[in-house]
């Protein structure tokens, strides 16, 4: 996803493509991402999206200029770790504020379950940060510096609460039937599957060590690719609604329902 | 190592959770096409009978134990069945009334809202009343009142005929209002 992942990886590689493949490759998965969010960035603006996803737009912002940032730091010093670290940190809290985004539209729609929403959630919040903070205690890992290691620790806390939130928000929504307007669950979607990846992967990276097996990050990258994609895919098109094909109800519907209200008001 | 694994499994796991909600999201709008073919048919009134406390007291005192127990199971088991069936048909509701919300007609979009909002509430009641309706049959003594979801089915009933006049005058609904 950054210089450091595209370092890591290109150590990784190295042996096993042709130097020119290798760094085409690990370039394209740093830089393609952070280019396919700019026009998307750009897009939503145009389109007056930005309005209603602020919190999806300012991640978006925030990603393309933390690469920029990276890119004129081409050394991989101390700097460049606390940069990559902070901007890990400033990323995962837009994140959360993209989920609060996407959740607040829904309940929009479904006042009814505004309050049985807000409990859930927050249950699920406790639940996921208790089970968050007991796997890092378990779970220490390793890596090249501490300060890479609090990255990778945070990565992975945030990914799992991330994850569970995430899967609450399309089961509590697949239960009560509730339609999560296309854009929303691109946006939802994308930060879903990018979440899960990163569990995976951060959880990897701390048994085996950040620098030591750059694979994961090659998947994370790939993963970020793909999430871009797919939230290009749902914002850029129109938004899909739900409609009857059918012009009219059959006759027996309207017969059965008459029956009943009929029934209703005799009582 | 071993909760390194189970943390990568339980990621993948919810990957194609994902993915299975994706997929499920695009085939939604197909299941529309034909509503009425989901709906299934709730008599209130025997769902009414088997939830009522009076009919349960008569039960217990003019039955042995041991075979009031047996048949207040099997009402709590029907009952099960009906706020099943309620649920459901809740569920295809909403989708339903999702498209009439956004109806450019005030009333149909009002009408549509207000369905939402108790079909909606209908799969709330049936969260909260299956559990307890399995409890009751495990401990057939316990008192359990799901009522609200019988009362809401009947609003919810009135508001689909609103609805479907609304949207479809000419099919003369209107005679029944």
């Amino acid at each position: 996803m950054t210089a450091f992942h595209a370092q890591c990886f290109c150590l990784w590689m190295a042996p096993r493509l042709p130097h020119t493949l290798l760094v085409w490759l690990a370039y394209y998965l740093w830089i393609a991402p952070k280019v396919l969010l700019a026009v998307l960035a750009f897009l939503m603006f145009r389109r007056g999206l930005h309005r209603q996803f602020p919190m999806f737009y300012l991640y978006a912002v925030f990603q393309i200029v933390q690469s920029a940032i990276l890119w004129t730091h081409p050394h991989f010093d101390e700097t460049y770790t606390r940069l990559f670290s902070g901007g890990t940190a400033v990323s995962s809290a837009l994140r959360f504020g993209v989920i609060y985004e996407v959740l607040r539209q829904l309940f929009r729609n479904y006042p009814a379950l505004t309050e049985t929403g807000r409990m859930l959630f927050r249950g699920v919040t406790v639940v996921l940060l208790i089970a968050g903070v007991g796997l890092a205690a378990l779970l220490p890992g390793k890596s090249v510096s501490l300060l890479m290691l609090a990255t990778d620790t945070l990565n992975r806390t945030v990914s799992l609460l991330q994850l569970g939130l995430l899967l609450s928000l399309f089961i509590f929504s697949r239960y009560f039937a509730l339609s999560l307007r296309s854009h929303a669950f691109g946006i939802a979607l994308g930060l879903g599957a990018y979440a899960s990846v990163q569990l995976a992967t951060s959880a990897v990276l701390l048994y085996v060590g950040s620098a030591s097996s750059p694979l994961p990050n090659f998947i994370t990258m790939a993963t970020y690719h793909c999430c871009v994609l797919i939230w290009m895919f749902y914002l850029l098109l129109p938004e899909r609604t739900a409609y009857f094909t059918r012009r009219e109800l059959p006759t027996h519907d309207l017969e059965v329902w008459n029956q009943e209200l009929q029934r209703l008001l005799q009582r | 190592m071993i909760i390194t694994i189970i943390v990568v499994l339980i990621a993948l796991l919810a990957l194609s959770c994902l993915l299975w909600f994706a997929k499920a999201q695009a085939s939604a709008s197909k299941a529309l096409e034909n509503p009425a073919e989901h709906i299934r048919a709730v008599d209130v009134e025997a769902f009414r009978n088997l939830i009522d406390a009076g009919e349960e007291e008569f039960l217990r005192t003019n039955l042995p134990p041991a075979e009031f127990r047996k048949i207040q199971r099997e009402r709590l088991s029907a009952a099960v069945e009906y706020v099943s069936c309620a649920a459901q048909n809740a569920a295809i509701l909403v989708r339903v009334a999702d498209a009439g919300r956004r109806s450019p007609d005030p009333a149909t979009a009002e009408a549509a809202e207000k369905l939402v909002d108790n079909a909606v509430r209908i799969r709330l009641y049936a969260l909260q009343a299956i559990p307890r309706l399995y409890l009751g049959m495990i401990l057939p003594g316990s008192r359990i009142s799901p009522a609200s979801i019988a009362e809401s089915y009947e609003q919810m009933t009135r508001q689909v005929v609103l609805l479907g006049c609304l949207q479809y005058p000419t099919r003369g609904v209107q005679a029944a209002l």
